[in-house]
């Protein structure tokens, strides 16, 4: 189990090259999910039953399948017809994992609009503004700052879910780590190794979230009444 | 083959799921528990708690599947794939929960607990007796959208070679070829479980605020 530290710095240039796709995967990933959960929480608002129930639907759905079952469908299902497009796997992967963190960002950020005073939207109305520009120029704006812990954390959650790319031979850094074992048959020094370097990109974001949530405070999705409690300690950050 | 064939094919995996979730949840609980108890004094014990959490948080839970499967194997300490899964789950889920439990002893009023001094309890029977069960309660709802998380999250097990839900899934679709089906069929059992599930967790959740108030 005693690995030098020089077998270590050794393991970890290679890990590295993995590590490079994990974060490109990672950052593309969640520039998606920030869109679409948006994009969704609006839906989720809107004044029109259908369009609210359509993205609830989503949402309600979206949630319930387990992320690594959504990517290995998305892999196994769409993987043929995608390739002939020219499409490769990476692409499926953060089709899959947007798919499914955006369904738990957009319950938080439905929240957040929600909790902006009812107050405001009367204003809007009162001059006019025609729905979707209340939308965009008066409750979003005030929905991004609450909304920043939870979507820090969310991008910690997306990291971590990459590593669940590796199952769909995307060589990101945990692939990267399970062939290096194939190589040192040293599953326990390698692995940890990982860990470290993990925690090393995700520790400083973690505690980037937790300052975030001390000055904002934390979003709890509304419950079904419709209240929303700003100021809890709990926060919905999906546990993958 | 049939939908029925692989539907039953698929569903016999569901005692392992239920089994990995069951026992990530017991191990989880109980750590987090722990972990929330050492932090709450701070100093050195509650700054070691504080970044257990921190790190257990920041780990990917397939790559701590493989520390505990594959990692512990080869140092001589072989786990069955079942166990091992319930174990990285587990570490993964004390996180989460020392954060609920934490919520929930911040919830018990002070003054219960400079009541409770105030009657000779000492500190440490203040929070066995006065504070735990109370906290316990707060955390009953987040603690059962846990076990919902976990059903889910037990499909990593997979990757070791668990014969859950997931596992059983790429087995029949191997030997059939039907991957919509399979798909239909896992998507399937997971709403029919965890849609129900959250919503009457929801339901407790109102009913135990209402309570309170």
């Amino acid at each position: 189990m005693l690995v030098e530290v020089g077998t270590m710095v050794g393991w970890a240039q290679t890990l590295w090259t993995g590590f490079v796709v994990t974060i490109e995967l990672s950052a593309i990933c969640s520039a998606t999910t920030v869109l679409l959960a948006s994009l969704i929480a609006v839906a989720r608002i809107h004044p029109r039953p259908l369009v609210r129930g359509l993205a609830d639907a989503y949402a309600d759905v979206a949630r319930s399948i387990p992320l690594l079952a959504l990517l290995l469908f998305v892999y196994y299902g769409l993987g043929r017809v995608a390739q002939s497009y020219g499409i490769s796997a990476f692409w499926l992967a953060v089709f899959a994992i947007t798919v499914s963190e955006a369904a738990y960002l957009s319950e938080v950020y439905r929240a957040a609009l929600q909790a902006v005073p009812a107050g405001q939207q009367e204003a809007a109305a009162s001059l006019g503004l025609p729905w979707w520009r209340m939308v965009w120029l008066v409750i979003v704006p005030q929905a991004i700052a609450p909304s920043l812990p939870t979507t820090v954390n969310a991008v910690v959650g997306i990291v971590k879910g990459s590593s669940l790319a590796s199952l769909i031979a995307i060589s990101e850094a945990t692939l990267a780590a399970t062939n290096l074992v194939s190589e040192t048959f040293q599953p326990m020094g390698v692995y940890l190794t990982l860990t470290l370097m993990y925690l090393v990109i995700l520790i400083p974001l973690s505690l980037a979230g937790k300052a975030l949530e001390f000055r904002f405070g934390a979003i709890r999705p509304a419950d079904k009444s419709g209240r929303t409690r700003r100021r809890s300690l709990i926060s919905v950050t999906p546990e993958v | 083959m049939s939908s029925g064939y692989i539907l039953k094919y698929v569903l016999e995996g569901a005692p392992i799921t239920l089994e990995i979730a069951a026992g990530a949840w017991v191990l989880g609980t109980v750590l987090g528990l722990v972990l929330a108890l050492a932090r709450q004094p701070g100093g050195v014990l509650g700054f070691g708690a504080a970044s257990v959490i921190t790190i257990l948080r920041c780990v990917p839970p397939l790559v701590l599947l493989y520390v505990v499967f594959f990692g512990l194997a080869a140092e001589g300490i072989t786990i069955p794939a079942v166990p091992a899964a319930a174990t990285a789950l587990g570490l993964v889920e004390a996180s989460f929960t020392a954060e609920y439990f934490r919520a929930g002893f911040l919830t018990v009023q002070s003054g219960q607990f400079d009541a409770a001094r105030s009657l000779g309890l000492s500190r440490s029977s203040t929070f066995r007796l006065v504070v735990v069960p109370q906290a316990f309660i707060f955390a009953i709802p987040p603690l059962l959208n846990s076990f919902v998380a976990l059903l889910k999250l037990a499909t990593l097990a997979s990757a070791v070679g668990a014969p859950e839900v997931l596992y059983r899934g790429q087995l029949v679709y191997e030997q059939s070829g039907q991957i919509t089906t399979v798909v239909i069929v896992i998507i399937l059992i997971y709403l029919l479980v965890t849609i129900p599930l959250t919503r009457a967790i929801s339901v407790l959740e109102r009913k135990m605020q209402r309570s309170m108030r």
